[in-house]
């Protein structure tokens, strides 16, 4: 009896024992993390900062997050025994939402990248994202002055800059210039004429355009562009003024020559993900992709012999529409994290992001558009960033991805997701828009 | 000290010994070792489970973004719930979820657990089999089934080479119970049919074997054992396993996040899709705390309705 019990006692003791040790074992491991950096700080020992990125660093073959990389890689070794930085890693499709959880479990990261528009405000309207006004233009006045001119006008709020961009993308229309020489097809210059161009692609067997609509973002972007040519910048401006609509004729043409430009897509556009149809796009299944210029790495990273034969154009102007020079475009930023105790490590990191490395990587190699005024050799570069530059040098204004230009997250993912119902046949084009007004009526005008 | 080896006149459905019940009796007049016993689940139960719930349900009467404090709305969430077309369509996909699930895993789960205690090689090889999905992780099947049921890879690829073309497996949208809700349905009925199959089989190796051995001497046939011997018997763990599979059904949210995120359009989203999309993508905690409160309220009536009308029967086995 007695052995009896000292046994129960012995696992009674033992379970308990592996309770607290499991249960401790998640809070103390990130605590562990934090108290260690807090407490080298002091002692003058290597302070370890976080940075959180929407690409595996390790297994991308992104030229771009490669890039990111090599900036990661050249701080740590500089820095060694003073700063450290690893690196939070995760797809871009999942990105905001594990950011998001981290950020209400209150472990934001010191240091995370972020689209401007309703994504960053995400993070400044709660006062997630630290001021950076102070920081930018009286601490570094030097590094403020390496940016071009208009480099923080989306990153700013009240006059206060809320983060640093690292690049810039442009989206235009990428073509398979052996693919359009063997259809007889020319360069579209009009909506008509890019009709036209497909017809005959598709008559010589190829499919005319790759588009995902699996990624939803993807799909909306052509829409974007569709409205913006249709109604130029006067569309969006009514949408956030509230004196316009999302039913107006403007909008609901966008919405039909999109269907009609559906019967030229690949016929898995459906369920096809972004870097699927990528894929096609630089296998030399389809003549054409509407994508950002960040897709120049992908594109030359996965098959560099594409890179020849690869053109890019001006997405085509709508006959009697509205000004046909205005180019989507984006940044990367970097937003650090209002409650860091790593400033000083986090501006550093900032500082290599921008430098003339890395921004002379991101045009040479990387194939997207610098954002300070480094010197680029541009025989160095991809063959697709100087028909992007020449692109840009004609562009009479930008407008950002439509579903980024929304009133908030939520609502660009309502444009999207109304977008593809469109698209699958689901509702009318009239139905959709008049969805995306409801939801606008109900939840951003009538708040 | 040894305890006599007597069986003494049966108390509920098992056969206790004598020592044992006054051992029991004893320690459950102390209420040091009653409270101590229950200490350690009753903390987690607070701290894991019912803190969390009573949190829950005063967030969905807030607005809240996790960020700022929580400011009361009233039923204002509530509300929004009953105007949200997303909400619908969530509600609708749980329910067939569940009523698929249940129907399904007791039908295949017999049926497996029928097979598998009659045959005589292999047994442990199939139970393997069938049980392996069960114990690997979701999020990596659901990857995997999505990459089968893609357009350019998997099914659609060989249904190719006879000619046929395939169906867009996770984005069709027409009809009532759209084709990637019985797709997902149908990978959730491959994962977990083996835990369904392993309940029951459990409960058929408890039935004594002389009761089969009465009813052969009888003159039953093997289909007429199973139907007036093992399934009568077998009532209890079905109430249980009917149970099991209607909560987890009502809460599934990994195979469906993996394998189309709830879309396209929402149109394969169930409440745990809907609740993670509107907290962690959008930061509206209170209003998914009230989606998740409609859970709760859903998962409480499904059991109480299951133990209400599967009658339970103990028979001595």
């Amino acid at each position: 009896m007695k052995r009896k019990k000292l046994l129960s006692l012995v696992l009674a003791v033992s379970m308990l024992a592996s309770m607290i040790v499991g249960c401790g074992g998640g809070s103390g491991a990130a605590g562990t993390s934090s108290s260690d950096s807090g407490s080298s700080a002091a002692s003058g020992e290597v302070e370890e900062i976080t940075w959180m990125f929407w690409d595996d660093l390790n297994a991308t073959e992104d030229l771009i997050s490669k890039g990111y990389k090599d900036v990661i890689d050249r701080f740590n070794a500089d820095y060694e025994g003073k700063y450290h930085c690893t690196p939070v890693t995760t797809n871009l499709e999942e990105y905001y939402t594990k950011l998001n959880a981290l950020v209400a479990s209150g472990e934001t990261p010191d240091l995370f990248i972020v689209s401007p528009g309703p994504n960053l405000t995400d993070y400044v309207t709660p006062g997630v994202a630290a001021d950076l006004t102070d920081i930018l233009k009286t601490e570094n006045p030097d590094w403020y002055a390496s940016f071009n001119g208009g480099m923080f006008d989306k990153q700013t709020y009240d006059g206060k800059i809320y983060a640093v961009p690292t690049n810039l993308a442009a989206a235009c229309v990428f073509y398979n210039t052996e693919i359009f020489e063997e259809a007889g097809a020319a360069v579209p210059t009009t909506y008509d004429e890019l009709l036209d161009a497909c017809d005959k692609i598709q008559a010589a067997g190829y499919t005319p355009i790759s588009i995902s609509a699996g990624t939803a973002w993807c799909l909306s972007m052509l829409v974007g562009y569709l409205c913006d040519r249709e109604g130029g910048p006067d569309n969006l401006d009514a949408i956030t003024n509230g004196t316009g609509s999302w039913t107006d004729q403007t909008f609901i043409n966008a919405g039909n020559k999109m269907v009609e430009l559906s019967q030229y897509f690949q016929k898995t556009a459906a369920g096809d993900t972004n870097d699927v149809a990528t894929a096609a796009f630089y296998n030399g299944e389809a003549a054409m992709l509407i994508q950002g210029s960040w897709v120049i790495g992908q594109i030359n990273g996965a098959n560099p012999e594409f890179e020849d034969k690869c053109g890019v154009f001006q997405f085509p102007a709508i006959e009697g529409g509205a000004d046909p020079n205005r180019i989507i475009a984006k940044t990367d930023s970097l937003a650090m994290s209002s409650k860091t105790e790593h400033k000083d490590a986090v501006v550093a990191l900032m500082k290599y992001f921008t430098d003339d490395t890395a921004q002379k990587y991101t045009a040479e190699v990387g194939g997207k558009i610098p954002v300070t005024s480094v010197e680029v050799d541009y025989d160095k570069a991809p063959k697709q960033l100087k028909y992007v530059m020449d692109i840009l040098a004609n562009t009479t204004g930008t407008l950002g991805f439509y579903n980024e230009s929304l009133a908030t997250t939520e609502a660009g993912s309502e444009f999207d997701n109304q977008m593809v119902s469109v698209y699958l046949g689901d509702q009318t084009v009239e139905e959709g828009f008049q969805k995306v007004q409801d939801y606008y009526e109900e939840n951003i005008w009538n708040k | 000290m040894l305890i006599p080896h007597v069986v003494y006149p049966v108390q509920d459905q098992f056969c206790i010994r004598k020592g044992t019940v006054v051992y029991m009796n004893k320690m459950l007049r102390d209420k040091k070792a009653i409270a101590l016993f229950m200490a350690p689940a009753l903390i987690l139960f607070t701290l894991v489970l019912f803190i969390p719930i009573c949190q829950s349900v005063y967030y969905s009467f807030c607005e809240y973004d996790a960020l700022t404090p929580p400011r009361f709305v009233g039923l204002k969430n509530y509300t929004k719930l009953i105007k949200d077309e997303t909400m619908g369509i969530a509600l609708k996909n749980s329910v067939f979820f569940m009523i698929f699930s249940i129907v399904s895993q007791l039908l295949f789960g017999l049926l497996l657990a029928g097979l598998l205690t009659n045959i005589k090689r292999g047994r442990n090889l199939f139970k393997n089999i069938y049980y392996l999905p069960c114990v690997l992780s979701s999020a990596a099947l659901g990857l995997l089934w999505m990459f089968i049921f893609s357009p350019k890879l998997g099914i659609n690829q060989i249904l190719a080479m006879a000619g046929i073309e395939g169906p867009l497996w996770l984005m069709d949208t027409k009809g009532t119970i759209i084709l990637p809700m019985w797709v997902i349905a149908f990978v959730a009925l491959w994962q977990y049919v083996g835990q369904s199959m392993m309940l029951y089989m459990a409960q058929i190796s408890g039935v004594s074997t002389s009761l089969y051995e009465a009813s052969y001497i009888d003159g039953c046939t093997r289909a007429k054992t199973f139907r007036y011997i093992t399934l009568p018997l077998l009532r209890p763990m079905m109430a249980t396993a009917m149970s099991l599979n209607a909560i987890g059904s009502l809460k599934f949210f990994d195979l469906v996040f993996n394998m189309t995120e709830g879309g396209p359009n929402h149109k394969t989203e169930v409440l745990a899709t809907h609740l993670y999309t509107q907290g962690f993508k959008f930061f509206k905690y209170g209003y998914a705390s009230a989606i998740g409160v409609v859970l709760l309220i859903l998962c409480l009536i499904v059991t109480f309705l299951i133990n209400k009308f599967v009658k339970v029967d103990n028979y001595e086995m």
